[in-house]
């Protein structure tokens, strides 16, 4: 019998919006499957997308990066400048055949909770339809 | 192009004397091949030829030269280097300048218009024992091609490589010296990759997979490259290893994801990885994607103008923002 | 390399739902773990002990804690290491709770992910660098913003400490909404009688200068060292030289309506906005002022050119440089507007107010000098009507103002004192009577025969005369239409307009309901999430009186640390050039958001050639400058590439 799919969804938080978002989802027992694993960030400027092809080569079905709102980046403008790359990065992924839903990009900040595990439920619930990331395999 | 008229303007470049060295076209001894010739003195500037068949670009060269400036070194005395350059060379060249902050006064620019250059791989396919090519000249859509006791009209189209057949920068954007009048220009064409665009998403995955699977990386296509230019390349590196050793789908993959990504808003469009690729990857399909998205998106062209700020270093507000989840 | 694991079962918390020992067993086998344990509480003294003993006996290189988010605890197992003589950077912390065993219920499930967390933080673990903490110097000197109460009082502790304090005020004088208000709940002292001689202590205090009619327009920096750039409008007014004497005044012939007033009345174009204002200074109303717009009047001028010759029309607007140490944020709040329930009629109706216009009205320096006179009558019927604005989804305001219901009561109550005849209704929704004497003022104030009915009033509307409260009384359960010649509106507290620029222009957030977000909600509620960078008062959530000057003075404590150190470490999390690797593109240079990253020349073998280098005060490690890197030259300390990609790689594997 075929095992069901469980995906593997890494993601990378920042420090003062996401991460604390994430943390507040705890304190306030939102539930959410385990599905996803976050590394911190300091700033989602900080990520190369390379790290996300990474993540996919390591076994990721999945990637998550969230950040602050726009314009209420830590930093100033992290978060803008992470997007631009998000955004690029995504067009290669699809013109190369790996479906950019695979990567998804949110805003959460430290307030939203509620967002945060919203959020990493439909993220789940979307890899899963799409299957493993089989590219990776060979 | 009026071989006469390169000469005679190299000259005029040797005549003075804070020019150590010109870097342009030669004709090779075998077949159809070109190479890239340093002339140091003014009687060697008789070498000099431009046709169609100058296909590579010269830009590699620069950092090969004496004046190891173009490597970022600040001690010159001064010596300028003079280039022979098409329209994506002076792209190349521009990039370079706002990149590695060389003074755009160390290097005297020979401004090529170029009307697209032939892929050596299909003439030598068309004409697999030519040994001693005298010339190819270029007219109405037809190439006139003389070699050996032989002379051969072929149509432009069969023998065009593919990047120059999308051109829109054919005219040199900077140059000290023209050598010719300037073509006109298409503006970018991107059929060939929106046609890809409209390719279900398993199709273009099992074309790239295809693709990529065949890829050797003997990373000739960095080499070539007139923008990649760190001592240390990442994709070499054991910590952090991004990219291992082993050459399978999976790695290789890696390697071309990083490769194109490191050239988004930097790719000059000259086509030396394709070129130079022993499988025939179809690289500039994926540098062209990306310039294509980000000069629809970004409003932005690498090597277009001196003083843009590095597109990912950069932003607008307004950035799509729809992909967002 | 020696490991050492240390997995908190935080009560309960964690060992609910992860299976510590399993995990602990997970930890001894993983590469270069010497020593994994497990215990109760890890923050508790004895769990430190374990770690602290195990660092001396084990001679422990790395220590990775499973347990609580690091933005709970990482500082306490960073100083723990400390004191065990381990450099307190060679910490990681895997969040096995906030993200782990709070948010699984399926107990395998959340031990095979605490597993992977663990795992990738023990492979970064092994990656840590010891990092080095600088010191920097602090600008002995702190800047509060906003001259209400709560600035008032920031800005007097942290002056009476002896700093330099500048207080940033908007409008021409300090004070604030405090210094309208008539009556303070649940005491009734004169809010301007309590609060005029805080104002008149800053205005002569020598540690403090005061910026009025001036507004924060840049702020640069770092705790310790802000560059502030203020604009100072201009008065028109000489400062040093007006007296207030007020013929100006007299003599100025413009009338427009009284802002401080709410515009119950009017002032002239050449004003003071209150006797008691701070600085005593009169100021020009460019808006209106006929000299300014069309240079064909010149009354104020020559009657004070006999006297102080303070006018000044050749004043213009001025920025001023300043440098602190730290930053006090009390920029307050303001009103709900209520025309945006119009079916409270407030735009239709002279006899619809707010408690603030009430305030005034009922005030002795008001436009009535006290009286409750409404289109020339004392009214006799009088409603008020609670949370205008507040605990209102439809309006966006989902929070509660935690004034309304006590200066409703209070001023029901002084309706009463003023017009013993009048009956006086209240619909609530909920009466909150949380503070002390709270709950036996409201109690007074019903026993005064004020009528509570509770019921959030459908619509205010007229009937030949008088106004018609309709509701539905929830306790009896019927619809009531109530007469009144007064309706009073209990508007909420929203957050001052400016509080997104503010926000932007400090890089401080906003939670939800707008106010800006204090840097945890429990722990720090004084702190933003910038180091240096405090909250006082109605900008962080409404408050009353008594909450604001606590939270004033707690801010000016919390300020003052810095400042009595002389010296705030800098963050080691800098970026860091490995010179052999760059490329000199200078990408990082134009893409690091604080100017922190310049090129400059090195030798390398016969080359000279420029590398990036990073200013490590200025860096406030955003990681921007790693992303960009082509040649991976350039990384974060602790967030490097191979740091991270360790724990990518940990992520990916599967583990029994």
């Amino acid at each position: 019998m075929l095992k069901k799919f469980d995906p593997n969804i890494m993601a990378f938080l920042c420090n003062w919006c996401s991460y604390a978002g994430a943390d507040l989802t705890g304190t306030s027992h939102f539930h959410y499957p385990p599905n996803l694993k976050a590394i911190r960030v300091m700033c989602t400027g900080r990520i190369n997308p390379l790290m996300v092809a990474a993540a996919f080569r390591h076994g990721a079905d999945g990637v998550l990066i969230s950040g602050c709102h726009p314009g209420e980046c830590h930093y100033m403008e992290g978060n803008y400048l992470a997007r631009r790359k998000i955004f690029v990065f995504r067009n290669l992924l699809e013109f190369v055949g790996i479906n950019p839903e695979r990567l998804q990009m949110s805003w959460v900040s430290a307030s939203e909770g509620k967002k945060f595990s919203n959020v990493v439920k439909e993220i789940t619930e979307k890899i899963k339809k799409l299957g493993p990331l089989t590219t990776f395999d060979e | 192009m009026d071989k006469e008229k390169l000469v005679n303007e190299a000259k005029a470049v040797f005549s003075r004397e804070d020019v150590a060295c010109l870097i342009g076209y030669g004709k090779d001894s075998i077949g159809f091949r070109v190479s890239p010739i340093f002339i140091r003195t003014r009687d060697e500037a008789d070498q000099l030829f431009f046709s169609p068949l100058c296909s590579l670009s010269l830009v590699n060269y620069l950092t090969l030269e004496k004046g190891v400036l173009l490597e970022g070194n600040k001690e010159t005395g001064g010596e300028k280097i003079a280039i022979v350059a098409r329209g994506c060379d002076s792209r190349a060249l521009i990039q370079l300048f706002a990149e590695r902050g060389i003074p755009r006064e160390q290097v005297v620019i020979l401004g090529v218009p170029c009307r697209g250059t032939i892929d050596l791989k299909k003439i030598e396919g068309k004409f697999p024992d030519a040994r001693n090519c005298t010339e190819v000249t270029e007219a109405e859509g037809m190439y006139y091609i003389r070699f050996d006791n032989e002379s051969h009209e072929v149509p432009k189209e069969e023998l065009l490589a593919d990047h120059c057949k999308h051109c829109a920068f054919p005219n040199p954007l900077v140059y000290d010296v023209l050598l010719e009048d300037l073509v006109d220009s298409k503006g970018a064409a991107y059929s060939d990759i929106e046609e890809m665009e409209k390719m279900a998403l398993e199709e273009r995955h099992e074309y790239w997979k295809d693709k990529f699977a065949r890829c050797l990386r003997c990373y000739a296509c960095r080499n070539a490259c007139p923008l990649c230019y760190c001592d240390d390349c990442i994709l070499e590196r054991v910590s952090p290893q991004w990219v291992n050793r082993s050459v399978n789908l999976s790695e290789n993959l890696m390697f071309h994801l990083a490769r194109s990504y490191h050239l988004a808003g930097r790719c000059a469009g000259c086509g030396e990885c394709e070129r130079v690729c022993p499988v025939n990857l179809p690289l500039m399909l994926l540098n062209r994607k990306l310039e294509k998205d980000i000069k629809n998106i970004f409003e932005y062209t690498a090597g277009s103008n001196l003083d843009d700020k590095p597109l990912f270093a950069s932003f607008n507000p307004k950035d799509p923002n729809d992909f967002i989840f | 390399m020696k490991l050492g694991v240390y997995i908190c079962h935080c009560g309960v918390n964690i060992k609910a739902n992860v299976n510590v020992a399993k995990l602990t067993k997970f930890a001894e086998q993983l590469p270069r773990v010497r020593v994994a344990r497990d215990y109760l509480y890890m923050c508790s003294e004895p769990g430190q002990q374990l770690i602290k003993k195990d660092i001396e006996e084990h001679g422990l290189d790395r220590v990775v804690v499973a347990a609580c988010s690091p933005r709970m605890h990482e500082i306490t197992f960073r100083k723990a290491l400390r004191s065990a003589g381990l450099n307190p950077h060679c910490l990681e912390i895997a969040n096995i709770r906030e993200q782990c065993s709070w948010v699984h219920e399926d107990r395998m499930k959340a031990t095979q992910k605490a597993q992977k967390l663990l795992a990738a933080a023990v492979s970064k673990a092994a990656l840590l660098e010891p990092l080095e903490e600088k010191e920097v110097e602090v600008t002995p000197a702190a800047l509060v913003v906003g001259g209400g109460i709560a600035g008032i009082q920031a800005a007097l502790d942290i002056a009476d400490t002896g700093y330099k304090v500048y207080l940033v005020e908007k409008e021409p004088s300090i004070g604030g909404h405090m210094i309208q208000l008539d009556k303070t709940f649940p005491t009734l002292d004169c809010s301007a009688c309590i609060l005029t001689p805080k104002m008149a202590d800053v205005g002569n205090h020598p540690n403090i200068e005061l910026f009025s009619y001036s507004e924060v327009v840049a702020v640069k920096g770092f705790v310790g060292n802000f560059e502030v750039t203020i604009k100072k409008k201009p008065r028109y007014i000489d400062e040093t030289k007006c007296n207030a004497c007020g013929q100006c005044a007299q003599y100025c012939s413009i009338e427009v309506p009284d802002s401080f007033n709410l515009n119950l009345s009017k002032r002239k174009c050449i004003y003071i906005p209150f006797p008691q204002s701070v600085p005593a200074c009169y100021v020009i109303d460019p808006d209106h002022c006929r000299y300014l717009l069309t240079r064909d009047c010149t009354q104020c001028l020559e009657v004070c050119k006999q006297g102080t010759n303070a006018i000044d029309f050749t004043q213009k607007e001025e920025l001023v440089e300043v440098k602190v140490g730290t930053i006090v944020i009390a920029t307050g709040y303001d009103l709900f507007d209520v025309t945006t329930k119009p079916e409270y009629g407030y735009h239709l109706y002279d006899n619809v107010i707010t408690g603030l216009e009430f305030e005034r009205l009922s005030n002795a320096s008001g436009p009535t000098t006290g009286e409750i006179i409404i289109n020339g009558k004392k009214p006799k019927d009088v409603v008020f009507i609670q949370c205008v604005g507040s605990r209102d989804k439809t309006v966006g305001n989902e929070y509660c103002s935690r004034v309304c219901c006590m200066y409703t009561a209070k001023q029901a109550h002084l309706v009463r004192e003023k017009l013993p005849q009048a009956t006086i209704t209240v619909f609530y929704m909920d009466v909150r009577a949380f503070g002390k004497g709270f709950e036996e003022f409201y109690d007074r104030v019903k026993q005064e025969g004020v009528k509570y009915r509770r019921g959030n009033p459908s619509e205010v509307y007229r009937r030949g005369d008088r106004l018609v409260v309709k509701a539905e009384d929830t306790l009896q359960g019927e619809l009531v239409e109530v007469e009144a010649d007064l309706v009073v509106l209990a508007s909420g507290i929203i957050p001052n307009k400016q509080t997104a620029q503010i926000a932007s222009l400090l890089k401080l957030s906003q939670s939800p309901d707008r106010f800006l977000l204090e840097a945890h909600p429990k722990l720090r509620p004084v702190d933003s999430a910038s180091d240096g960078i405090f909250l006082a008062g109605c900008c962080q959530g409404p408050k009353d009186i008594p909450d604001s000057v606590a939270q004033a003075s707690a801010a000016a404590a919390k300020s003052l640390i810095p400042l009595s150190t002389g010296k705030v470490i800098i963050q080691a999390l800098t970026s860091f050039v490995q010179e052999s690797d760059c490329r000199g593109c200078g990408f990082c240079v134009e893409a690091c958001p604080f100017d922190a990253i310049e090129l400059r020349e090195v030798k390398r073998g016969r080359r000279v050639l420029e590398v990036a280098s990073v200013n490590e005060v200025l860096c406030k490690g955003c990681g921007v400058c790693a992303s960009v890197c082509l040649s991976g030259a350039i990384q974060q300390k602790s967030f490097a590439d191979r740091q991270i990609l360790s724990m990518v790689a940990a992520l990916g594997e599967e583990y029994a």
